[in-house]
């Protein structure tokens, strides 16, 4: 049996590795437009200079070797042929007795005039971006980065360790809007604000302007100003990377469909990760790559944690964590405390919790996802909120292992 | 593989096992208190609404969902000892592993929040895990487990 995984991120290489902890002897083929396998996670650290290439890398150093890979790197598949059983790319084809499609997510940028075509202007999606950014940045004047999200914030972050000043535009009022309530954001902000970031918030880019050769020179915003810009990074979201796929038969909508079992419409190719549109984020990248590789084993195993409201932040040695509602509707009840280190709230609806934000103290919270995603009851529990923990659900295996015990 | 096995009745809450933790993984020569933000525990005796004594220790799971989180590479399962160990120096302190604890057993370190606090099985001490050596009720033993 032949393993072909276009896509060396979260999703592809834990495929790769469930492919050969359960198969010997299965040939494995991982093609990549990334010549190395590397967080994308730490790209920011990247820029910033506190890790270099080798240190953003999240496999061990033989990974490809010891488990017998070939790795076909700085590779970019151009089409599919189902029908021949092969991928296709600049220089060649490689054919597969089973796919799996693994591609992530790519930058997007949205539809301002004047962005398209604008040279240094860049988005943080792979290395290259981050070299890009790197470099440019070293000469940059007046940096600007579209978006105050996680991705726009970690592009910030990057800057100021490089000594740089940038802006950051955002059109809602509040920084981490998707990951944080105002109070939570509020105090990320004015940590980013005291090394040296500046926002611009609840303001919309209206165009890009560039100067006789192409160059980005400034942006104009909604009331009317305009921002002097050398260095433009645009971060207001991703896209499944499927663009590529448009003829080949496999049917997309925001990004690849795929069943429970991850396989597309097509026999024999299978879908993990960002590109599926399922969700953004690392773990369910992981943990769609380990199921979509045990169903190309022919072990049926269907994807049923797809429960994605989660996310950890840590800028500036404070960290936050939020899982589900950030705030609350109508009808919710909000417990919240707050002391000179941290800000903890929970949204609690006919007593069972549907949303937790911790900051600044996140020891041993993670009980709250299963009580959030498991929608468990706990007005039951101690009359003291901040008490709940698993030790009311608390349930042991014959291996030993905890179990969550609901009533 | 070896479990540290609990039986949460026969604990009386003496947290010995606590003490134990901070000695075989602390580096300074301080004075040990529980109360001394620079000596952590791995380990802790959670109560519940019955006020009944429940320990929590990493369990090293089978499918552990701290390394499935993890993006950095820090947070592994070994596949030879089965124990799920973490390497500070890989570790991008996202925190990803803390959220994603099924049971809320890990944490960032308490003074900076530079690293992980996790258990190790007591590599240091040939993977005889303190905390079991000190419990005097037998709460916890360590098992050869499937
Ligand atoms: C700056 C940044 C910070 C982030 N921080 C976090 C975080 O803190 N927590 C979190 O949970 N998530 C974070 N994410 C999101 C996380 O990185 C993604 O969810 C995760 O990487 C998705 O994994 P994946 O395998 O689906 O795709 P990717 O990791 O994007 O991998 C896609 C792979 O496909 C390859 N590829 C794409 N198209 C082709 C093609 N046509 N031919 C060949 N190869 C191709 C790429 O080269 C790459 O190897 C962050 C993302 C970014 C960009």
């Amino acid at each position: 049996m032949k393993h072909v995984i276009i896509g060396a991120g979260a999703a592809g290489i834990s495929a790769a590795r469930t492919l050969r902890k359960q198969s010997a002897v299965d040939e494995i083929v991982m093609i990549a437009t990334d010549r190395l396998a590397y967080s994308r996670c730490m790209l920011h650290k990247y820029i910033g200079g506190e890790r270099d290439e080798k240190g953003i890398s999240f496999v061990e150093e033989d990974f490809f070797e010891s488990n017998r890979i070939r790795f076909c790197s700085d590779r970019t598949v151009t089409k599919i042929d189902t029908s021949n059983h092969q991928v296709c790319f600049a220089d060649g084809v490689e054919s597969y007795d089973k796919l799996l499609i693994a591609t992530g997510a790519e930058s997007f940028f949205p539809p301002i005039p004047g962005l398209k075509g604008a040279k240094n202007v860049f988005g943080l999606r792979d290395l290259v971006d981050a070299r890009a950014i790197k470099s440019q940045g070293s000469k940059a004047k007046h940096v600007v980065v579209i978006g105050a999200g996680l991705v726009g914030l970690d592009v910030a972050y990057g800057l100021l360790e490089m000594g740089k000043k940038p802006t950051v535009v955002e059109m809602a009022d509040t920084i981490l809007s998707s990951n944080l309530d105002a109070s939570a954001a509020l105090t990320y902000q004015m940590k980013f604000e005291e090394a040296g970031c500046m926002f611009k918030l609840g303001c919309k880019v209206e165009g890009v302007l560039s100067d006789a050769s192409g160059q980005v020179s400034a942006i104009t915003l909604g009331d009317g100003s305009q921002l002097n810009c050398d260095l433009l990074v645009v971060a207001s979201g991703v896209r499944p990377s499927i663009g590529w796929l448009a003829d080949s038969g496999i049917v997309c909508e925001r990004g690849v469909v795929v069943d429970n079992y991850l396989a597309t419409n097509i026999a024999n190719v299978y879908a993990a990760g960002d590109v599926t549109g399922l969700s953004e984020s690392w773990p369910n990248a992981v943990e769609q790559g380990e199921v979509a590789a045990q169903n190309m084993l022919g072990m049926p195993n269907e994807y049923t944690d797809t429960f994605s409201l989660k996310n950890t932040i840590h800028f500036f040695g404070i960290p936050s964590l939020s899982v589900g509602r950030l705030n609350g509707k109508e009808g919710d009840v909000e417990e919240s405390r707050e002391d000179r280190k941290r800000y903890q709230k929970v949204i609690l609806r006919d007593g069972i919790p549907v949303g937790v934000i911790l900051q600044g103290d996140i020891s041993r919270s993670g009980f709250w996802q299963q009580l959030i995603k498991n929608k468990v009851d706990v007005s039951g529990r101690s009359k003291d909120i901040w008490k709940v923990s698993f030790a009311d659900s608390y349930g042991i295996e014959d291996n030993g292992e905890y179990k969550w015990l609901f009533d | 593989m070896r479990r540290i096995i609990i039986d949460a009745d026969k604990c009386k809450g003496c947290k010995n096992c606590s003490m134990a933790c901070i000695k075989a993984h602390k580096s300074s020569d301080a004075t040990l208190a529980f109360a001394d933000p620079q000596f952590e525990s791995r380990n802790t005796i959670l109560l519940n609404g019955e006020k009944k004594y429940k320990p929590l220790f990493c369990r090293h799971c089978d499918k552990p969902a701290c390394a499935t989180a993890c993006m950095s590479g820090a947070m592994i399962k070994d596949p030879k000892t089965g124990h799920v160990i973490y390497d500070r120096d890989k570790c991008a302190t996202c925190f990803m592993c803390v959220m994603s604890c099924p049971f809320g057993v890990l944490k960032p370190d308490r003074m900076t929040n530079t690293y992980v606090v996790k258990c190790d099985f007591c590599a240091e001490h040939g993977s005889e895990p303190s905390c079991v050596k000190l419990c005097p009720t037998k709460a916890i033993t360590a098992k050869e487990v499937k």
